[in-house]
């Protein structure tokens, strides 16, 4: 346990986990599949997301103050229990990747079109990397300012915006296929919401457990609103030109116009995305050097930094040779692929640990085994 | 681009290895020189411009393969 010495307290958690889930879903929007009920399909994802949330928490609680990488060797075994982490190692590892390839791809199709892509993402890893070797409670504290901002950037775009929506593009609500919808709405369970499940590894640096429950619900329930109002915003503003845009907040902040001085906002989505995208890396990151080097029995994760950044930085672009390759992994295979790291897993844990009753054993033996712990 | 990314390992190592031999570090210092070659390896053939096959490639075979799931 020395290898984190931070504590962050609940109500930060609560930003950080904010801010976690605005991420990349700011940009690319959720639900897309579900076209102009996006929103609607987002609303049910939330619901399943905190299905899937509720699984994390009541494992977390079941072992206070361990990580996942921790509590799956007590859980599954020495052996198994490590093959199982560094499953989840390899999804938090490449979740960070695939983020920072869709900061990279969003400068570099929208903003700097000249310029290569390993440009943005080895800058974005190099600030991420100082993140992560300053601990978590640096990442946390820095998603108190960030998270800010970016709510009000949303609310106020929205106001912004007000007087060119048109609520009738809502209008057929719930017009398409009742399994079209659920798969938009399980891809979105999956792709913001139940990515929190890297939070198994940061729950355990609060400082008071009991309250892990009420701060990630809220949120989440923040989180999911905030999606559905800049949904909702976009596709008032937009309507059916919603679905051929790759980026449809970054089109629809063009479009504001105010007596011709508030003109050309849109960087402010492209400064939310990287201040939120920041979180987002930073917290997959700190994930995996920190689990690793649980893993390895070492007593410091602060030399794991940059190798695993620059393999980060590698698979990030070597994985996708183009943008649509990267929507089409995030909208069709990826509420696939993380089904198993998401589900799967915490709830196996979470059924095998409620059947072994394993923290009612933990504490008979709980003093001896806290003693070779701390001489790691 | 092959002498900047070797001068970038390089700096990495400078950084990292005196204060773990100060330390008596072993353990983290052989993890680390693994990582750190891997990396190095992975983004050598990268930078000399070598295809390496993407995961993404087998992940998407691996959910393709298990279809039934998405015709429930």
């Amino acid at each position: 346990m020395k290898l984190e010495g931070g504590k962050i307290s609940s109500s930060h958690l609560t930003f950080l986990i904010v801010g976690f889930i605005l991420g990349s879903s700011l940009i690319l929007s959720p639900g897309m599949a579900a076209k102009h009920d996006a929103w609607l399909a987002v609303l049910v994802g939330l619901g399943e997301g905190l299905v899937f949330t509720l699984i994390y928490l009541t494992l977390a609680m079941r072992f206070p103050g361990k990580t996942l990488v921790q509590y799956n060797d007590i859980i599954f075994g020495p052996y198994l229990g490590k093959v199982i982490s560094l499953g989840y190692l390899w999804f938090f590892f490449h979740l960070g990747s695939l983020v920072l390839r869709n900061f990279g791809d969003f400068l570099t199709s929208m903003i700097y079109p000249e310029t290569p892509i390993a440009v943005f993402i080895i800058l974005t890893t190099l600030v991420c990397a100082s993140a992560v070797r300053n601990g978590i409670e640096v990442i946390t504290r820095c998603s108190l300012i960030l998270v800010v901002f970016t709510v009000f950037s949303v609310l106020g775009t929205i106001i912004l915006l007000a007087q060119d929506m048109k609520f009738t593009n809502l209008l057929p609500v719930l017009d398409l296929p009742l399994k079209e919808f659920i798969k938009a709405s399980h891809s979105a369970a999956t792709f913001p919401f139940g990515e929190t499940v890297v939070f198994l590894m940061v729950i355990a640096f609060l400082d008071n457990v009991k309250q892990a429950k009420i701060s990630t619900l809220t949120a989440l329930i923040v989180a999911g609103l905030l999606l559905v109002l800049s949904l909702l915003r976009n596709t008032a503003v937009l309507g059916v030109t919603e679905g051929i845009h790759v980026y449809p907040s970054y089109q629809v902040i063009r479009l504001i116009k105010i007596a011709k001085i508030l003109t050309r906002l849109e960087i402010i989505v492209a400064v939310n995305l990287l201040t939120m995208g920041f979180l987002k890396i930073s917290v997959c990151y700190y994930a995996t050097v920190l689990g690793l080097a649980q893993l390895l029995n070492l007593r410091s994760y602060l030399p794991l930094v940059f190798p695993v950044g620059v393999l980060m930085v590698s698979l990030s672009i070597l994985q996708f040779d183009s943008v649509i390759e990267n929507i089409f992994f995030a909208f069709e295979i990826y509420p696939y692929y993380s089904l198993p790291f998401e589900v799967g897993f915490p709830l196996l844990s979470l059924i095998i640990a409620i059947i072994r009753g394993i923290p009612k054993q933990e504490e008979e033996k709980g003093n001896r085994k806290q003693d070779s712990v701390d001489n790691i | 681009m092959k002498i900047l990314l070797i001068i970038a390992f390089i700096g990495i190592a400078l950084f990292e290895v005196p204060g773990l031999i100060q330390r008596k570090y072993w353990r983290e210092l052989i993890f680390f020189l693994i990582l750190l070659l891997l990396a190095f390896i992975l983004s050598f053939l990268q930078v000399i411009g070598i295809k390496i096959p993407s995961p993404i490639k087998g992940i998407e075979f691996l959910v393709k393969y298990l279809k039934f799931w998405r015709n429930m």
